[in-house]
């Protein structure tokens, strides 16, 4: 019997097929085909090939733009916005613009030509992870921007470009994205009528549950979540309440960096190697001016949600944000708790 | 959305997965209609019998259904969730016995027995008080999500309705009550004065390129005249809109020859959830797979569009 579920922030329907439900190993993958590889312009030696790099954890003794680093943050060569300018928003008859002013940084998490994260050791992931929190940091002194967008996209199907090299991107926005403002709004009103953060709640409620867990790690779990739009969508989240990805402490980022790296690493070996996406959903930045949400820190969540391409994302899924899963997340969550790493 | 008006993609500059057909046994082709479930509703030639050939149109529900047409709808919550058995219609609408034949490939007349047949099927679905949203789209390609290439639309009725369609809704309410007009009519007569983003008009229906496409090459059609439903598209209107849909997906293909699409005609709730919708237009919303969307698109609801609509229209209008 198919059901129908609700996502307990957004309200957003989802269907789980459960009738049409292909067995768990059945996904792994029909893929497109990645076109050919051509010489990498991320490895260590190649540094010239990008623009000037804005951070990198480096040697001592090495010089910028040169050999000798271990994590390195270079400009977007095609960067959806721009660095410079002001913010002009305008009218025109019915139509509101502005112009595009933004930050697009490319994160180059390894030297090494190794193209999945998970394939770095804890440590490393850690420092990605120290890494994505120093640049949040910095861009949020920019007062033009709210809001700083981390993601990942891997492997062609998953949106990534040709070069098979770790990477992460990040997108500082002068505007809250809808889809965060919608999550945001999402909580506060749990928030207003519960007096307690939805994602607590949901954190407890798996846990007891336990049919939806994927990994209990430490201060962090993962979840194949109740209302999944996708097979093996995943999310991770922090036991202990906290709004802002920036404020993890150092140990937290090593468990962190465990956690994702399982993850990741069960997909891989459960599911061959698929493309994913993952974002991580975190607060905006909190200025105090008109209008400034105040609750944020106690109704919102940060957390991660991981979404492996196994099958395609109809343009009707994105068209009517109706979308139906083939997989119960039940079913993945057990999957991947028996894929031994 | 983000529109790249610096470097804009031109219709060269896209790797899309190329639509090709593969052949093979095909369950909605003449002579193989044993291999659907029985029909519900067909166009056929006298004295031929239901479930064998002589039709121009099939009608069949879904061999595997996304969700269940028997039973009552019950909610109910499991813990801090909430869910429902998945009560609801997945019918397919088999549009020609031709498997090489897409809407561009079709008569105008035969177009036109398609959209009536989805407005019968529509109107039907209705009188079940259990649903609340018709939802009509088709999928042609593989890359668009289609599994299977013989051309098809899918209906699918559902016990809510889906928050998209809500907020999209909610807006034009607002707008509505704001300025007492609504704001798709307010749209066209935008467009078609500034003529910039429109693609082709004939006396019922336009078609542009919108000004705040998610994807390139994004196209919407809509009727002129204000109406609320897709499913009470009168008889008047049929040829204009036939002839439009077809026009426009020519165009399409022939600017990308081999690419994927997929359409969703837009329409207002029904069964109760429609109060308020006098400020909502039916339109048809036409969306090329021409790019993979990613993590950004996904994590923001912000669109990257690289070839800005003015551009695409321009290509379109010209090709």
């Amino acid at each position: 019997m198919p059901e129908l579920r609700k996502d307990p922030i957004l309200g957003r329907w989802v269907i789980i097929a459960t009738e049409r439900a292909r067995r768990p190993d059945n996904f792994s993958i029909q893929q497109q085909e990645s076109p050919e590889e051509k010489e990498c312009p991320f490895c260590e030696g190649s540094e010239s090939h990008t623009p000037p790099e804005i951070y990198a954890v480096r040697a001592e003794d090495s010089a910028p733009n040169k050999p000798g680093w271990e994590l390195r943050v270079v400009p977007s060569i095609s960067p959806f916005l721009k660095i410079e300018g002001e913010l002009d928003r305008r009218g025109k008859g019915l139509y509101d613009m502005m112009s595009g002013i933004g930050a697009h940084e490319i994160i180059l998490e390894t030297n090494q030509h190794v193209a999945n994260i998970c394939d770095l050791t804890e440590e490393h992931i850690s420092k990605v992870i120290t890494c994505y929190i120093d640049r949040m940091v910095d861009l949020e002194r920019d007062q033009r921007f709210k809001y700083v967008l981390l993601f990942k996209n891997y492997g062609w199907a998953a949106g990534a470009g040709r070069t098979m090299h770790s990477r992460s991107q990040l997108i500082a926005t002068p505007v809250t994205p809808k889809r965060v403002k919608e999550e945001l709004a999402g909580s506060q009103k749990y928030y207003d009528y519960h007096e307690r953060c939805v994602f607590c709640d949901l954190i407890k409620q798996e846990m007891d549950s336990k049919e939806r867990l994927v990994l209990d790690i430490d201060g962090f779990i993962a979840i194949a979540p109740f209302a999944s739009r996708f097979p093996f969508e995943i999310w991770i989240l922090p036991k202990k309440h906290s709004c802002d990805f920036v404020r993890l402490d150092f140990n937290a980022r090593l468990e962190l960096a465990r956690i994702m790296k399982k993850v990741l690493l069960k997909l891989k070996k459960g599911l061959s190697d698929p493309p994913y996406n993952y974002v991580i959903h975190t607060a905006p930045f909190r200025r105090a001016k008109v209008g400034f949400w105040k609750t944020v820190d106690e109704d919102y969540h940060w957390h991660i949600e991981i979404i492996p391409r196994l099958t395609r994302v109809a343009g009707f899924e994105w068209g009517t944000g109706f979308y139906i899963c083939p997989l119960p997340p039940e079913e993945a969550a057990r999957f991947l708790r028996e894929v031994e790493l | 959305m983000i529109v790249d008006t610096d470097h804009p993609n031109k219709p060269e500059d896209f790797e899309f997965e190329p639509h090709i057909y593969k052949g093979g046994a095909c369950p909605f082709c003449y002579g193989n209609e044993s291999m659907t479930p029985p029909e519900i509703e067909v166009i056929r030639d006298q004295y031929t019998f239901p479930n064998s050939p002589g039709w121009q149109v099939r009608v069949v529900s879904n061999k595997f259904p996304a969700l269940q047409i028997e039973g009552d709808l019950e909610r109910r919550g499991l813990g801090i969730y909430d869910l429902s058995n998945g009560i609801g219609a997945h019918e397919v609408v088999i549009e020609t016995p031709y498997h090489h034949k897409d809407i561009p490939d079709l008569e105008q007349f035969e177009i036109e027995h398609v959209i009536s047949m989805l407005c019968q099927r529509g109107l039907d679905l209705i009188r079940d008080k259990r649903f609340k949203y018709i939802m009509v789209f088709k999928n042609f390609g593989a890359a668009a999500g289609a599994s299977l290439e013989h051309p098809h639309t899918q209906i699918i009725a559902l016990p809510m309705v889906p928050k998209n369609a809500m907020e999209e809704i909610k807006g034009a309410q607002d707008y509505f009550e704001f300025r007492e007009r609504c704001i798709f009519c307010d749209i066209i007569r935008q467009e078609l004065q500034e003529k910039e983003r429109i693609v082709i008009e004939n006396k019922r229906f336009v078609s542009f390129c919108p000004f705040v496409s998610r994807f390139p090459f994004e196209i919407w059609i809509m009727p002129k005249k204000h109406s609320c439903y897709f499913c009470h598209v009168q008889p008047e209107d049929l040829p204009d809109f036939a002839a439009i849909l077809k026009e426009t997906i020519t165009r399409l293909k022939r600017v990308f020859p081999t690419v994927s699409y997929n359409f969703i005609i837009h329409s207002s709730p029904v069964n109760g959830s429609d109060e308020g919708v006098e400020g909502y237009h039916w339109h048809v919303e036409l969306m090329p797979k021409l790019t993979r969307v990613a993590g950004f698109e996904w994590g923001s609801g912000f669109y990257l569009v690289s070839t800005p609509p003015e551009l695409a229209a321009q290509y379109l209008k010209e090709t």
